[in-house]
């Protein structure tokens, strides 16, 4: 190896529901490349997939800097009610809000399970920032001497109007931990935009991860450890920024849905594209998402997550039933459809071309010439029209998704990623053109293994008092440079990579809700 | 009539938003006072008009302000039962049941939710049939109810009561500015009216109207029928003077919006699915107010614009629509009562700037 390329080496792995993926990337080159069945414990699935990228490269080993790893694991937690604790919701707001108190419409068996108890006390502000009454700073004290004694309570503090007076929850953190020291205090501001309700249960439900974060973290650095290297774990963000193991015991809710937005970036790595749609083409769904000047969109709305109204970023992704297992019907020579069922991760025992008896997209694509898998003599009954039903079909299906998913009506450039990326075709209707770069098969670990340290800010900002639209937007930005310094970032690379402003409808008032993101690349330098 | 269970209150919030005509502000926080009161235990009674006593004391109860700051605020327990506790003492006298201003967006669910917490029966009528920005865009005032004595109040306990006005314009200039003092989120009682008047001045049947289109799209969707199809069979009664109709089918191309003055101005293009060439047109001013197709109108303000979802018949408010989603829009008309010269005076096409005259949708 040339001395002077001995440069610190960084390995992406995403873990998804059916497949672990993996990358050993030296810069922007990829050394070595891994997929294979996602284990039932995380641990031993990093370390076989670290092993399976170092194969080849022994010798590189000590210099591998960083481990990424996006993981599908909280959002399961979640949605499948485990591994959960009990929280107690303390909000700050009284007078306000007594008639609509914390988690009213979460599914009963997940409030159950993650309501420990839910307290209102007095305080909070008006959205000018002003404070309308005291903070209850004894209400708070007592509420922190209730809390359970054997074991770490974990509790979510919101309050009203926190975007703009972050100092309240602050405030009763810091009563709080006078009395309890080991709790684990969720504050909703910095989870969660304007929208008390959203904001409450998304942090509510971050503080149900924390004890699952903590046993995760210290699973992947004995993991780490264990593979014998000197690396420093970072786990995938939402937004496709990276979060060092701190990070992810304290905001594990921002874990939850970095597969596809990695999966945007790492398609935006491979062609150095900077503005394109990314259809990901699974096993059993596509994921149609939008990659703007290099970044994945995120929704403008409230998102749901295991039946409860959340809002923090989360990347926007319109999901539908296609993919190299989607089951086919044929009923004869002429009439073929394509169902919402798919053999998912069965593909290679049930599909045809592999031997099996269901006939799934992957079968119509080698019968098409799209795929070069398995054995294409068991799909040669197939007939010309079936062929041609097959490919208009799933060609008007993703290119419907790709409409909605766009933002304007002229054509962009669609990059295909994913095991089933063959199945995007390059005259697909609305497409400037169609990339499938190289690796896109494991689009989603390059993404992890390329992430850029990120901050942001998003609060009420009043125009008039701050002198004028461009010193408010100055403030912000600087707020974030600072937030994503904080998380790691090198200054000098940092750029703004999203303003978005929202004016306060049916009032008539300077108060703007403003959105300033920035992001940068990470210090592999400062790596402990 | 009860409304007593989590499904009713789903129906009612979906026929809230629809009803809202993409505005009327989100009646999800009003959906979330109704559950709790339902959590514990207690339900709304909505009665008839017909039912209220002549000399009945009626009165609307409403919030004023910024969707932005009651999505922070949420609603104190006990503020807008205050409200009516200070109209009585003023006016010397007990209310005997609530009424809803409009029976489109948030407004339509918070006299529910009162009715439901103090055991107060809720007329099942409204002053719109619709939403509409302004206090005195209502029949009551129309019709000579003015909008005063109102009380309007904050959580904290600040109040104040607007005696008398020179129009029920003016109560709406005093009652914002006091709101913006007042943290930009207060709460209403006002219109004071005898059960005669909402006999004779208000629009009829409006909850169970917005119950009915709620009800049928669910039912429709959990038959897997086309749930837009169930809600234009619903909604088109000739024999009651009432008709419904799909005005669109298609994708939005555009949506250019401005906030300016307290108001969201928007403008909706769209287009045909497979054809290209068919323009469609929504103008919007916080609520939808005219439909276009290929320039030529098709429904207009105070007959009601819909945007739903072409698949589910979810109804979608102005601020949701963007490039690319695929809408069936419907055009419904107004009450009867509201297609009347002195109530196009107040909130027909003039009112909100528009040259055209009115012509009902089943003209067009």
């Amino acid at each position: 190896m040339n001395p002077e390329r001995d440069t610190a080496l960084r390995i992406g792995i995403d873990v998804g529901g059916t497949n672990t993926d993996a990358v050993l990337m030296d810069g922007n080159r990829v050394l070595a490349s891994s997929k294979q069945a996602t284990s039932a414990d995380v641990s031993s699935g990093v370390i076989a997939a670290i092993e399976a990228v170092l194969r080849e490269h022994r010798d590189h080993r000590h210099r591998v800097r960083a481990v990424m790893v996006g993981t599908t694991h909280f959002v399961n937690a979640i949605v499948q009610r485990r591994s959960l604790r009990a929280v107690t919701a303390l909000r700050i707001g009284l007078p306000m809000g007594s008639a609509i108190p914390p988690m009213i419409d979460w599914p009963e068996e997940l409030r159950e399970i993650v309501s420990g108890n839910c307290i209102l006390v007095a305080g909070g502000a008006y959205y000018t920032g002003q404070e309308y009454t005291e903070l209850d700073e004894q209400a708070i004290r007592d509420a922190a001497r209730a809390l359970e004694q054997n074991a770490r309570p974990a509790i979510a503090v919101s309050s009203v109007f926190a975007p703009i007076r972050p100092d309240l929850e602050h405030r009763a953190a810091e009563i709080i931990r006078r009395e309890r020291p080991d709790a684990l205090i969720t504050l909703s501001h910095e989870i969660g935009g304007l929208g008390l309700i959203e904001r409450e249960n998304s942090a509510i439900l971050n503080a149900s991860l924390c004890a699952l974060a903590d046993a995760m973290v210290d699973g992947l650095e004995a993991a780490i450890a264990s593979c014998d290297l000197n690396a420093d774990l970072y786990v995938s963000h939402n937004d496709g920024t990276l979060m060092d193991g701190a990070q992810v015991r304290r905001y594990p809710v921002f874990a939850c849905a970095a597969g596809p937005t990695n999966s945007i970036r790492g398609a935006a790595f491979l062609t150095g594209k900077e503005d394109a749609i990314v259809v990901d083409v699974g096993g059993t769904t596509t994921d149609v998402g939008m990659l703007i000047k290099g970044l994945a969109r995120e929704t403008s709305t409230a998102i749901e997550l295991g039946g409860v109204k959340t809002n923090f970023a989360m990347p926007d992704v319109l999901s539908i039933a296609l993919g190299g297992g989607t089951c086919i019907q044929a009923e004869d020579d002429q009439e073929l459809s394509l169902q919402t069922q798919s053999v998912g991760f069965r593909l290679q025992e049930e599909a045809r071309v592999f031997g099996g008896t269901t006939l799934t997209a992957t079968d119509l694509a080698v019968a098409l010439g799209w795929m070069d898998v398995g054995d294409a003599e068991q799909v040669r009954d197939l007939s010309e029209n079936q062929l041609e039903r097959f490919a208009s079909e799933s060609q008007s299906r993703v290119a419907d998704a790709v409409d909605q998913v766009k933002l304007s009506a002229s054509d962009v450039p669609v990059i295909a990623v994913g095991g089933g990326a063959p199945l995007v075709r390059d005259t697909l209707p609305g497409a400037s053109e169609v990339l499938q770069p190289e690796f896109g098969g494991v689009a989603n670990a390059i993404g992890a293994a390329i992430a850029q340290v990120g901050g942001r800010v998003k609060r009420l900002f009043d125009y008039q008092a701050l002198g004028g639209r461009d010193a408010a937007i100055a403030l912000a930005r600087k707020e974030a440079e600072e937030n994503a310094v904080k998380a790691g970032a090198v200054r000098e690379t940092l750029t703004v990579v999203e303003i978005e402003e929202f004016p306060m409808p049916y009032m008539e008032s300077a108060a703007v809700d403003l959105r300033v993101r920035v992001v940068g690349n990470l210090d592999l330098a400062e790596a402990r | 009539m009860r409304i007593e269970t989590v499904e009713q209150v789903q129906d009612l919030t979906r026929g809230a938003v629809l009803l809202g005509t993409g505005g009327g502000g989100d009646p999800y926080i009003g959906e979330l006072l109704l559950r709790q009161e339902l959590r514990e235990g207690r339900c709304a009674e909505v009665i008839h008009p017909e039912d209220l006593a002549d000399d009945a004391l009626v009165v609307c109860v409403a919030g004023i302000g910024a969707p932005t700051v009651l999505i922070e605020h949420l609603q104190a327990k006990d503020v807008c039962q205050a409200l009516l506790r200070t109209l009585e003492k003023h006016l010397g006298r007990s209310v005997d049941a609530i009424i809803p201003a409009e029976v489109g967006g948030l407004n339509s669910v918070i006299p529910l939710a009162l009715g439901a917490q103090i055991g107060l029966p809720v007329v099942n009528a409204d002053g719109m049939g619709r939403a509409f920005p302004h206090i005195d865009m209502v029949t009551y005032s129309v019709y000579g109810c003015p909008a005063y004595p109102m009380v309007l109040a904050n959580e904290l306990g600040d109040c104040v009561i607007i005696e008398g006005a020179t129009s029920d314009r003016k109560v709406e200039d005093i009652a914002r500015a006091v709101t913006g003092a007042l943290g930009a989120m207060t709460y209403g009682a006002l219109y004071p009216m005898s059960g005669r008047d909402v006999k004779d001045k208000a629009i009829h049947g409006s909850i169970s109207y917005s119950l009915s289109i709620g009800e049928s799209i669910r039912q429709a969707r959990q038959h897997s029928a086309d749930p837009v199809a169930a809600l234009l069979d619903t909604l088109h009664r000739p024999d009651l003077q009432r008709h419904a109709r799909l005005l669109f089918d298609g994708k939005v191309l555009d949506v250019k919006r401005e906030t300016r003055d307290g108001w969201h101005f928007a403008k909706v293009e769209m287009t045909g699915l497979r054809n290209p060439d068919v323009h469609f047109t929504i103008e919007l001013q916080n609520e939808y107010l005219r439909a276009l197709h290929n320039e030529k109108t098709v429904c207009i303000v105070p007959d009601l614009i819909a945007a739903l979802d072409r698949e589910t018949a979810e109804p979608l408010t102005g601020e949701r629509l963007k490039y690319g989603q695929r809408l069936k829009i419907i055009g419904v008309s107004a009450d009867p009562i509201m297609r009347r010269d002195e109530c196009l005076e107040v909130f027909g096409p003039k009112a909100f700037g528009f040259k055209e005259p009115f012509a009902p949708l089943e003209t067009l």
